[in-house]
């Protein structure tokens, strides 16, 4: 995570230039949280043996002060015309889960997957306007590194032999976005001044119900908070 | 006689040629290629097999910057292995060449029956093969669904296997073009006196050849046009309803059938098999006949249990499938059929392993190859028993026993009959005889090595270790004891690899030399070694038409000064 939230703001120191802002905040989740699912990953003796404990699904992580992690808060439409990152955002299959669970790239910029393990992945991503792919990692391939040529909403990517393994990338045509820590909390630097949309994406509430705001940036900072609540049952 | 054409060109009398025999030479040298290409592609797999997930040597740059064999091009290298050597290497060889040389030579025929037709045979099997490897080149590589292209998987598959199916409807049609002339010339154009029971046993197994290849070729042909469909028209004639893939349903999935793709695949793919051991048969009855200096025992017997063979191999397809879930009376139906194909197949074998009996046998190269046939197709056959009834197929269904099972078949058993077919008739194609001392290196090194690579495969297959896994089984503890063989199949593969280099080294070594003159080295009996040169004159074959008196395997007749005596001799 700090890698990525790292090569943006260097994207931005190489970019330099308007009169730029942070933009920061918290994402809370209001109400009782679910229990994380156990991962049974008996399948394959590799990964089992890579937990001391046992894994826990990562689609819902909320700590007790109910921060909220691994959501997406992007800027909507927004016009960048700096350069893309050459930095690469990495994507790690250690101990037979994905981390980062949730990512964030530009489009054109690198992306490394790598494989930790010492067992065979096959990493298969789902994109719909981007070119799908789907290639077997061997314990033996460390490392491939791919990219996407178009932006697009959040998709799965997903192990196509550790049927628990999943992850979620969103390809933008700008660099403002970050993905909560497990404080909840994000940010987004170098953001023009402005007034702009602000989308944050959960898993769990999935694209139909993302939630959005109006943010605006003047000469400094900004703040920006968002409240995921418990659907309330009908 | 000899040449009733207008002015000759190179390109006509080379390139589109409508003689039969330079067909049969085009056919040939097009097959031989193919096989080293599937060949190649085998060897490669095997050192994935062997040292799994390491960088393959010397040619590792072909699979990109890492030079590992990933599992997805393992599979595409696996689809098209199966896919080049049968219908690109084989039956071209087995049928394209050899039926086209010599039937017409035979029978004392002029040339085929549509000579055009023939041309037009050769030239789309030789575009329906450049369609299959263009798959290479697509994104995604090429095919990679198996070489039987299972739905729903294949269905769904990378655009390779849109490019198979273009390439496969072109190997059909080929095929249905040149066995619709091999029955018209067999039936309307046999010399004078060449009755049925005067075809020479390689004449009989062309002939029913023909009628596999015409009767069970169409249905794979119109189920690859409707796999077209499925992936490029958006209908669902093998997609079930409901199916879902990569976690999301398929629109345009609804109410196919993928079992129906298998049906008719298999209603193909098992007379196919008949199609791929015929030839051979006949080849090896040619030359066991000739190099015992004695006739065929059971030439009738050979011949009802050939046709017997023919019928009945259009009535066992569904014993690939036991796993799909049939019913017992199917079930039962189709392991009666099984068991009963195989009573033709063991008198074929008795006949030939009598016909040894008592001969005075010349051990040259054709006749090693011929001799190691039989008992390696024997093997082949045998071990198919338990995997033709149900209780023993669930067990082994899928696993390496598989794969040794039809690998004794068509390898040691097919592909030797065919080396013993070049090595039989190479002097009769270009009136030079290929050299005894490397063919016989090629073929003790080969028999060797040939075991080496599929015995193995029977242990493998009883521990339980699946066909098509990428890491040759090294995921599953229950394969632990068995991984080892692995590497000496490796190597058995590549030193098979190695021992070929006599065969091509002695072939372009006797290509220089000059021509003996010598028209019937073998002392022959059938009319293509006996009335015409070597090579054979140019379009038309023959100076006169022969006549046949006589049965084609009259060797030793008691009374007679030499101890062969040509069908076209009077008596």
């Amino acid at each position: 995570m700090n890698k990525l939230l790292s090569s943006i703001t260097l994207s931005f120191i190489v970019t330099g230039g308007l009169i730029a802002g942070e933009i920061t905040g918290v994402v809370k989740y209001i109400g009782k949280p679910p229990k994380a699912k156990r991962l049974r990953m008996d399948a394959d003796p590799v990964c089992a043996a890579s937990h001391q404990e046992a894994a826990k699904a990562e689609t819902f992580i909320v700590d007790a002060k109910g921060n909220l992690a691994n959501v997406i808060v992007y800027l909507k439409g927004v016009k960048y015309s700096g350069k893309t990152p050459t930095q690469p955002v990495e994507l790690d299959q250690a101990g037979c889960v994905y981390s980062p669970h949730v990512m964030g790239v530009m489009a054109g910029q690198p992306v490394k997957i790598l494989n930790s393990d010492a067992t065979m992945h096959n990493i298969h991503g789902l994109p719909k306007v981007n070119r799908e792919f789907n290639f077997g990692m061997p314990k033996t391939l460390k490392e491939k590194t791919i990219s996407f040529d178009k932006s697009e909403d959040v998709f799965v990517v997903k192990c196509d032999v550790h049927p628990w393994m999943k992850s979620f990338t969103q390809v933008f045509d700008h660099p403002y976005f970050a993905v909560t820590g497990t404080d909840g909390k994000f940010s987004i630097p170098n953001v023009p001044d402005g007034t702009y949309e602000a989308i944050a994406w959960q898993e769990r509430f999935g694209s139909k119900r993302t939630l959005s705001q109006q943010v605006t940036v003047k000469g400094g900072s900004a703040t920006l908070n968002f409240n995921f609540e418990r659907p309330k049952k009908k | 006689m000899s040449d009733n054409h207008t002015k000759e060109t190179f390109f006509t009398k080379y390139i589109w040629s409508i003689d039969h025999k330079v067909i049969g030479i085009q056919y040939g040298i097009t097959a031989l290629l193919w096989l080293l290409v599937g060949f190649g592609l085998m060897m490669v797999m095997r050192y994935q097999l062997a040292y799994p997930d390491t960088q393959i040597p010397f040619i590792g740059w072909i699979f990109g910057e890492d030079k590992l064999l990933l599992p997805e091009k393992y599979n595409s290298l696996g689809a098209m292995h199966g896919t080049i050597m049968i219908f690109l290497g084989v039956v071209p060889l087995a049928f394209g060449a050899f039926g086209n040389y010599l039937v017409p030579l035979q029978i004392g025929a002029i040339d085929m029956a549509f000579p055009r037709l023939n041309a037009a045979s050769y030239w789309t099997y030789f575009l329906g093969s450049i369609i299959m490897v263009v798959g290479f080149f697509v994104p995604g590589g090429a095919a990679n669904s198996g070489w039987t292209s299972y739905p729903p998987l294949a269905d769904v598959a990378t655009a390779g296997q849109t490019v198979w199916l273009l390439g496969m409807v072109m190997l059909i049609t080929s095929s249905l073009l040149g066995s619709v002339n091999i029955m018209v010339t067999v039936i309307q154009l046999r010399a004078e006196g060449m009755t049925w029971f005067r075809l020479p046993i390689f004449v009989w197994t062309q002939f029913i050849t023909a009628f596999l290849l015409l009767l069970a070729f169409p249905p794979l042909e119109a189920a690859g046009i409707l796999q077209l469909m499925d992936r490029l028209a958006g209908t669902s004639f093998f997609l079930p309803t409901g199916l879902v893939v990569s976690g999301e349903v398929l629109t345009n999935a609804g109410g196919g059938s993928p079992l129906l793709w298998q049906h008719l695949f298999w209603f193909l793919a098992h007379p196919e098999v008949y199609v791929l051991i015929l030839p051979a048969f006949g080849i090896i009855s040619e030359i066991i006949a000739n190099n015992t200096r004695k006739p065929l025992s059971g030439y009738k017997s050979l011949v009802y249990a050939m046709t017997f063979l023919g019928f009945m191999s259009f009535v066992v397809w569904a014993h690939h499938m036991y796993l799909t879930g049939m019913g017992t009376t199917m079930g039962a139906f189709f392991q009666t059929t099984t068991m009963i194909i195989s009573i033709p197949s063991v008198v074929i074998l008795t006949a030939l392993l009598l016909s040894l009996w008592g001969g005075s046998i010349r051990f040259n190269t054709p006749m090693l190859f011929a001799l190691a046939f039989l008992p390696m197709f024997g093997i082949g056959g045998l071990t198919g028993l338990p995997l033709g009834l149900a209780a023993a197929d669930i067990h082994l269904h899928d696993t390496y026993y598989v794969i040794g099972h039809f690998h004794y078949v068509v390898a040691p058993g097919t592909l030797f009959a065919l080396f013993a077919g070049v090595y039989f008739w190479f002097p009769k194609v270009t009136g030079k005889s290929l050299n005894e001392s490397l063919g016989k290196l090629h073929f003790y090194f080969s028999f060797i090595f040939m075991n080496g690579v599929f015995m193995p495969m029977f242990i493998q297959g009883l521990a339980g270790v699946s066909r098509r896994l990428a890491d040759g089984g090294q995921a599953y503890a229950h394969a632990a004891d068995v991984i080892y063989l692995n590497e000496i199949m490796s190597w058995s593969a590549w030193l098979l690899g190695m021992a070929q280099l006599f065969f091509i080294a002695n072939v372009v070594l006797t290509l220089f030399k000059a021509r003996t003159g010598e028209i019937n080295p073998w002392n022959a009996t059938t009319i293509d070694w006996t009335e015409t040169s070597s090579p054979p004159l140019g379009h038309g074959n023959f100076e006169k038409i022969p006549v046949v008196y006589r049965g084609p395997y009259e060797y030793s007749v008691p009374g007679s000064k030499i101890d062969f005596t040509p069908q076209t001799e009077k008596g």
